[in-house]
């Protein structure tokens, strides 16, 4: 008996995590290991200027003197640095110039993942439909760019990192760097001395997006870190809504993903920034996995300015996150909703950091964590306020449910006024699934299940809600499927 | 990182810093650098704000007992614990113990009564509260601006116990009030409130870890706290629900007004959770007196400094209120509204 149940047991978790696929495509990579001369392959690879490989070149000098970090929640077999691929990209002709010169086996993969490359199958669809523009990318590069032409009629700039010092190496210069520094921690550093794609976007002055951005990012090579540099500018007056959506296959090694993301917003200008992380999270022993160790953060330079950051975290084995707004301009403002889900054996240690720089700056912090299976969770989160920013106002409310004996779940929030006119509030509850509630929807003849879906589900809706649609709809699912077993 | 420091006045390399995550906001090693030299003896002089309400003592002078250090309660008692510092520029240590029987009740009134300046302060209190005891523990913290002080508790509750703890202090020039209690067995209750209220450049830091052990175990926990002027106020609070403890309730409350441009409030309240039928939540504010308040009080005749005052007390008393013992809490109230 016992052994049939996990049978049943492990067929469940084979099927829980939908991406988990390999795929075969013919790669090249760069020497196993890191060194100055894979930095150097690295920046050649991407015929990047001189001043770029200086830059990187002392990134990795500056990583090499740093030490990893270890005051996280997290507990995680220590990454053996020099054991990792740095750079994994699908062999192809030199630059692409369309769709059909693209490998069409990882255009199947997206195909799989559903996600839409081909600008006419998007405008084919239903009418109405939004339109999404994709930056793919794949281990370490990006594959394919949809809408670039589109964009540029507005001036939009939305292409890979790599192009972008290419093409616009002065503005990537002025702002590279600039919001998350080189020698900010231990993974910033090495990302800044290794990273090999992402996507960059330029909004002009007084213009409104046409339609969402959005990157995909997949690992695939075994093995291998991903390390990829979004940096998204948006100039003064302009809006943007930006989503970002990751998935890797099934190993039972774990795998590196440390990204930087960069965000500027000038006077007026906003920005909305979107994450569904679903990284493999491991099985069901805890064999395997993403580590994802990644920084995130925007500076809110104008006045008026307001970045958005929304995310829902399902996957991964570990994650180690804190997407922050520094306020800098006056009656600037910056939104944390969060949504962070862990079964099995994840641990998440996420959450914001709110630096309340400018007068009459605003933040608002809605993070909700669900902890499910033998997982742990933390919320670890600042709000500080200096000297200077008069009229500050925050509030920040952090729910943490637990289902399950064996998981845990924790709230470190941290607050530091230093203005007397400040107003900060904060409030935290952790509880459990209400048998009640529970019992009422099973009644009504859903499966116990279901009923943990539909109740968590609800348990998130705030944050839910802040969401863009299309991923609205793929979160939702998410959050089922992701406490697929976890009661019973 | 719960685990709590051993601090020995004689070593300087055992002072934490900022570096270590629980001594963030005060940095132990900056202010002391090395090891202070031994304080000389002293008199023990007036007979501490408590006096009137009689029972045993235990009395430090610089860190000397004055008679005996440990005590144990049974059927109903009152003692006083006095810390007392007269010192310029030394250094004193002092520990007292204590053990409440099963089924007593203390009342435990504690002073540092605090004279002459830049002393350095330890003070350690082991405190066992054995299976339906009772105590109530009220702590009247007076010290030098420029005095250095590090007090700890480390209070064990067992099961039914009852314990309440109320910590009223006006900082110093680095003053760390520390509180590390277990829930060892099941259904004790617990109560550990404070409040501070800062002038100048004084600082005080309330920090307390209650670890729940057991199941069924309660806390309840209220801070409220006032820094004028270029004081700075720390609360750190960590409830942890170790596995197993369930049908824990807990909850964790931190308010604080700053009431002048240059004053800092630092809050870190953490929750620390492995039990899931469980009942936890903290609330942190940190804002300032409300205008609309003080203008209505102005427009009736008060004097806005006056004014101030009322609607500082109002927001402190709160705490006092809550002390259990009639004659502890009317004590407290008149040596907190002596230093409004």
């Amino acid at each position: 008996m016992a052994a049939v149940k996990e049978t049943i047991d492990a067929v469940a978790a084979l099927e829980k995590y939908a991406h988990g696929f390999t795929s075969d495509i013919e790669q090249e990579f760069a020497p196993r290991g890191l060194n100055a001369d894979i930095v150097r392959f690295i920046s050649e690879k991407k015929g990047e200027p001189e001043w770029m490989l200086e830059w990187r070149l002392a990134a990795y000098e500056r990583w090499l003197a740093m030490e990893e970090p270890t005051w996280a929640a997290v507990k995680y077999e220590p990454v053996d640095y020099q054991d990792l691929f740095y750079y994994a990209a699908p062999k192809q002709k030199e630059g692409p110039k369309s769709l059909d010169e693209v490998d069409p086996e990882i255009l199947e993969i997206y195909k799989k993942l559903g996600i839409p490359l081909k600008e006419q199958e998007v405008l084919a669809g239903v009418q109405g439909a939004p339109r999404v523009a994709v930056d793919a990318v794949f281990d370490s590069v990006s594959v394919v760019t949809t809408f670039k032409e589109e964009l540029a009629k507005v001036g939009v700039i939305f292409m890979p990192i790599s192009e972008a010092l290419r093409e616009y190496p002065e503005l990537v210069r002025q702002y590279l760097g600039s919001v998350v520094p080189v020698s900010d921690n231990y993974f910033a550093a090495l990302n800044s001395a290794v990273f090999s794609d992402g996507s960059f976007v330029y909004i002009p002055p007084g213009v409104r997006c046409p339609m969402e951005l959005s990157t995909y990012f997949r690992i695939n090579a075994s093995q291998t870190g991903q390390f990829e540099r979004t940096l998204i500018i948006a100039d003064k007056g302009s809006y943007v809504s930006y989503l970002e959506g990751c998935t890797a296959p099934m190993r039972d090694e774990n795998q590196l993903h440390a990204a930087v993301v960069e965000i500027v917003a000038l006077d007026d200008a906003e920005v909305k920034y979107s994450t569904v992380q679903n990284w493999y999270p491991g099985d069901a022993e805890g064999k395997g996995g993403i580590y994802n160790f990644v920084t995130k953060r925007a500076d809110c330079r104008g006045d008026r300015s307001k970045v958005s950051w929304t995310q829902v975290e399902t996957g991964s084995a570990v994650t180690w996150k804190y997407p922050s707004c520094i306020l800098k301009g006056d009656d600037s403002s910056g939104e944390f909703y969060s949504i962070a889900i862990t079964n099995g054996h994840q641990q998440a240690d996420t959450g914001t950091k709110m630096i309340h720089l400018g007068k009459n700056t605003k933040s608002r912090i809605i993070a909700k964590a669900v902890s499910a299976g033998k997982s742990d969770s933390t919320y670890r989160g600042l709000v500080s306020v200096h000297p200077k920013a008069t009229g500050v106002r925050n509030f920040t409310q952090c729910d943490s449910l637990l289902i399950g004996k064996e998981c845990g779940s924790h709230t470190i929030p941290y607050i530091e006024a230093r203005n007397g006119s400040a107003q900060l509030e904060h409030e935290a509850t952790t509880t459990r699934l209400s048998d009640d509630q529970l019992f009422y929807a099973q009644q009504r003849g859903l499966s116990q299940e279901e009923a943990v879906a539909l109740l968590v589900n609800g348990f998130v809706r705030d944050v839910m809600q802040k969401l863009p649609m299309e991923f609205a709809v793929e979160a939702q699912k998410l959050v089922a499927i992701s406490l697929e077993g976890s009661v019973g | 990182m719960s685990a709590a420091f051993n601090i020995d006045l004689t070593d300087a390399e055992s002072f934490p810093s900022r570096r270590n995550e629980a001594w963030k906001y005060s940095d132990l090693k900056r202010w002391l650098r090395e090891a202070p030299q031994p304080s000389p003896t002293a008199a023990v002089g007036a007979p501490g704000p408590f006096y009137d309400l009689g029972g045993d003592a235990i009395v430090f002078a610089n860190g000397r007992a004055v008679g005996v250090t440990d005590f144990i309660a049974s059927g109903e008692q009152t003692l006083r614990l006095r810390y007392i510092s007269d010192a310029v520029g030394t250094g004193h240590s002092a520990g007292a113990r204590v053990a409440v029987r099963a089924g007593a009740k203390l009342l435990l009134l504690e002073t540092h009564e605090g004279a002459g300046s830049a002393y350095v302060a330890h003070n350690t209190l082991e405190l066992d509260v054995a299976a339906g005891a009772e105590v109530t523990r009220v702590v009247l913290v007076e010290e030098p601006e420029d005095a250095i002080s590090v007090s700890e508790a480390h209070v064990k509750v067992e099961a039914g116990g009852v314990y309440r703890q109320t910590i009223i202090a006006t900082g110093a020039k680095l003053q760390r009030i520390e509180t590390r209690l277990s829930h060892f067995a099941q259904g004790a209750h617990v109560q550990a409130d404070g409040l501070y209220l800062l002038n100048g450049s004084r600082h005080t830091d309330l920090t307390s870890v209650v670890r729940h052990m057991e199941h069924d175990g309660t806390t309840s926990q209220l801070i409220k706290g006032v820094a004028r002027d270029t004081a700075r106020g720390v609360f750190q609070g960590k409830i942890v629900v170790e596995r197993g403890a369930d049908g824990t309730d807990a909850r964790m409350g931190h308010h604080a007004l700053i009431a002048s441009e240059r004053a800092e409030i630092d809050a870190k309240p953490e929750l620390i959770i492995y039990a899931d039928d469980v009942q936890c939540a903290h609330g942190n504010t940190v804002g300032t007196l409300d205008e609309s308040a003080l203008f209505y009080m102005e427009q009736r005749g008060i004097p806005a400094e006056e004014a101030r005052a009322l609607l500082t007390q109002a927001f402190l008393i709160e705490v006092i209120d809550r002390i259990e013992h009639e004659g502890a809490r009317e004590v407290a109230r008149e040596w907190l509204t002596a230093r409004l």
